[in-house]
């Protein structure tokens, strides 16, 4: 019973870290059609900035601050400078955003160094509590309240702001938005930031999660958002926040049950929703 | 029009015959390797030019073919101690080349582009998890040590007129393909996919087949692969495997035989130099960094490549 309610735990929580990064890739995604490549890469500089800090100062707070403000200054400049000039070109996008993978995750290891950096939880983090005689890592609970916190903040950001409902009416039909006289290239920019700052504040979340971090890190994490994009439907955050989930919980119990298999299972997962229902679980057909 | 194609295949005659003269005048072992694996990525990259440069679809699942046609040889002919079943081999490669090539793009290519994608990583990502875990058959990440190969392909000088001979060979035949009509309907759906399809063709089944016979190539270009190293392990199932064919495919020119050529050499070269130059400054050891970046600019200014580029400027004078 103890090690159902761990592994619940523990997938839970692995499914809100890959909501961080899966929920601002599928924004994109949704939005401006951009599949971005580097967004792992976002994902995994906001881990070493936030080591980095967390390092120097001692305080995790600071970390995930750093971290965020790491991945939206990345975001806004990818976005500016190599997006812009190429929207409607998804080949161009594609190949772009996969150069700058490339050249983020080599600059990584060039500052970092390729190896594995260990990355401590905050002290009043670690440990655990006790319910009901059963003993559960605290930093678990912290990352599922924190998701959860992300969740709601962008579903009321989403559903309550005028800028949310731009990105919705947007993703729907970006013409249309453009053609009422909405600036649809600066909601594309704030959108890029935006996710990419979410993705670097879970590269921070990320790291004492794992107790490490090191530079392919980001590339499983950008496959598992993949998955869930495709599991989930294009730009649809529903489906991301369910997909993240379903993902998180599949891959822990695979992990311990038949640790061989837990990769497959995922794209196993997905090519099957792939053959029933092509635009994802909750994606509407289009 | 005319006088442009008769000059390059004038150079390509001339480049040919400097090549097959180049192990007489040389006796450099180094120089002659390094020959031996162009010519062997060039027909690797050539294959990722039909999907890329020809059909316009991108796929990140490529090391899978040259993956499966390099574990192929590996594992028939260190398994059965037996050099002489290279031919088997190579065309069971070829088979199952055939086989995921169909099954990949029934599941993905009903998809749009960028789902292709995404889901073709995730693919070769399987592939490569696969190769690591199921170590009885590929060696693990330790791989396949010293397989075997028939003596011929022991002899330096005798490999690379061979490798030269099969890069002439998957040219020809490639070339072939990309100027009868199936090549023109590919090139049609990379300019106009929804065009082609109101014609009346059935898109996804010709997608299918660009992707089936580029994967055939490009599990050859693994099994040869496999005899020139007489060693493999997990790398060859790797992203950075496909990230190359897309590296040479990008700077030599999309769409251009000749370009993916010509890339394979340059990113060979500079692999090679750039990596050598790590004695100077250790900075080069992340040599991917500095074509990343150039990568990055050719992708931006240069949408055609080397080649595309000095085709254009001379087809304007």
């Amino acid at each position: 019973m103890s090690l159902i309610l761990n592994l619940l735990l523990n997938g839970v929580a692995l499914g809100m870290l890959i909501f961080l990064i899966a929920v601002g890739l599928s924004l994109i995604f949704g939005l401006m059609g951009v599949l971005n490549f580097a967004h792992g890469a976002i994902f995994i500089w906001g881990a070493y900035i936030g080591w980095t800090v967390y390092g120097a100062t001692g305080s995790f707070i600071l970390a995930l601050l750093a971290g965020t403000i790491g991945g939206v200054v990345l975001g806004w400049v990818i976005e500016r400078l190599f997006i812009r000039p190429f929207y409607g070109n998804h080949v161009a996008q594609i190949l772009l955003t996969l150069g700058l993978m490339i050249v983020m995750s080599e600059g990584l290891k060039i500052i970092w160094g390729p190896n594995i950096l260990g990355f401590d939880k905050p002290e009043l983090l670690q440990g655990v509590v006790t319910i009901l005689d059963h003993a559960f890592p605290i930093y678990r609970f912290f990352t599922i309240g924190v998701g959860l916190l992300v969740l709601l903040g962008v579903h009321l950001l989403l559903t309550r702001t005028k800028y949310g409902l731009i990105i919705r009416a947007g993703v729907q039909n970006p013409e249309m938005v453009q053609a009422l006289g909405i600036d649809v290239k600066r909601a594309f920019t704030m959108v890029f930031a935006f996710g990419a700052g979410l993705a670097a504040f879970g590269g921070v979340m990320a790291g004492p999660s794992f107790g490490s971090v090191f530079p392919e890190l980001g590339m499983q994490n950008q496959l598992a958002a993949f998955i869930v994009i495709v599991i989930g439907g294009i730009g649809n955050f529903a489906g991301a926040a369910i997909g993240s989930l379903l993902i998180g919980l599949l891959q822990t119990f695979m992990a311990y049950y038949v640790p061989d298999a837990a990769v497959a299972v995922n794209v196993a997962l997905m090519a099957l929703v792939l053959i029933l229902k092509p635009e994802g679980i909750f994606g509407a057909r289009r | 029009m005319r006088a442009r194609i008769l000059n390059n295949k004038l150079l390509l005659t001339v480049i040919l015959a400097g090549l097959a003269v180049l192990p007489v005048v040389t006796e450099s072992k180094f120089l002659l390797s390094m020959l031996i694996s162009v010519f062997i990525l060039a027909v690797y990259a050539m294959s990722y030019d039909l999907l890329l440069g020809y059909t316009g679809i991108v796929s990140f699942g490529h090391a899978i073919f040259f993956g499966t046609g390099a574990y192929s040889v590996g594992i028939l002919l260190s398994k059965t101690k037996e050099p002489n079943l290279l031919i088997v081999a190579l065309l069971l490669g070829v088979a199952i080349a055939v086989l995921m090539g169909i099954l990949i793009g029934a599941v993905s290519l009903r998809v749009k582009d960028v789902y292709f994608s995404m889901i073709t990583l995730a693919l070769a990502e399987l592939f490569f998890i696969v190769s690591e875990k199921w170590s009885s058959l590929t060696g693990g990440n330790d791989g396949i040590t010293s397989i075997p190969v028939p003596a011929i392909f022991r002899d330096r000088i005798a490999f690379y007129y061979m490798a030269l001979l099969f890069l002439v060979v998957m040219y020809l035949f490639l070339r072939r393909v990309v100027a009868s009509p199936l090549g023109r309907t590919l090139q049609a759906i990379r300019e106009n996919e929804h065009r082609v399809e109101s014609l009346g063709y059935d898109v996804v089944k010709y997608k299918i087949v660009s992707l089936v016979i580029s994967g055939m190539v490009a599990s050859l270009a693994g099994g040869m692969w496999a005899v020139f190293q007489r060693y493999i392990n997990t790398s060859v199932l790797s992203l950075d495997r496909t990230i190359d064919a897309l590296l040479m495919t990008i700077v030599g020119g999309t769409g251009t035989l000749v370009g993916a050529i010509f890339g394979a050499g340059v990113v060979t070269f500079a692999h090679e130099w750039l990596s050598s130059l790590s004695t100077i400054h250790p900075i080069f050891e992340r040599w991917l960094l500095f074509f990343g970046l150039v990568y990055i600019a050719i992708v931006m200014f240069f949408p055609k490549g080397i080649i595309g580029t000095i085709r254009d400027r001379w087809m304007k004078k």
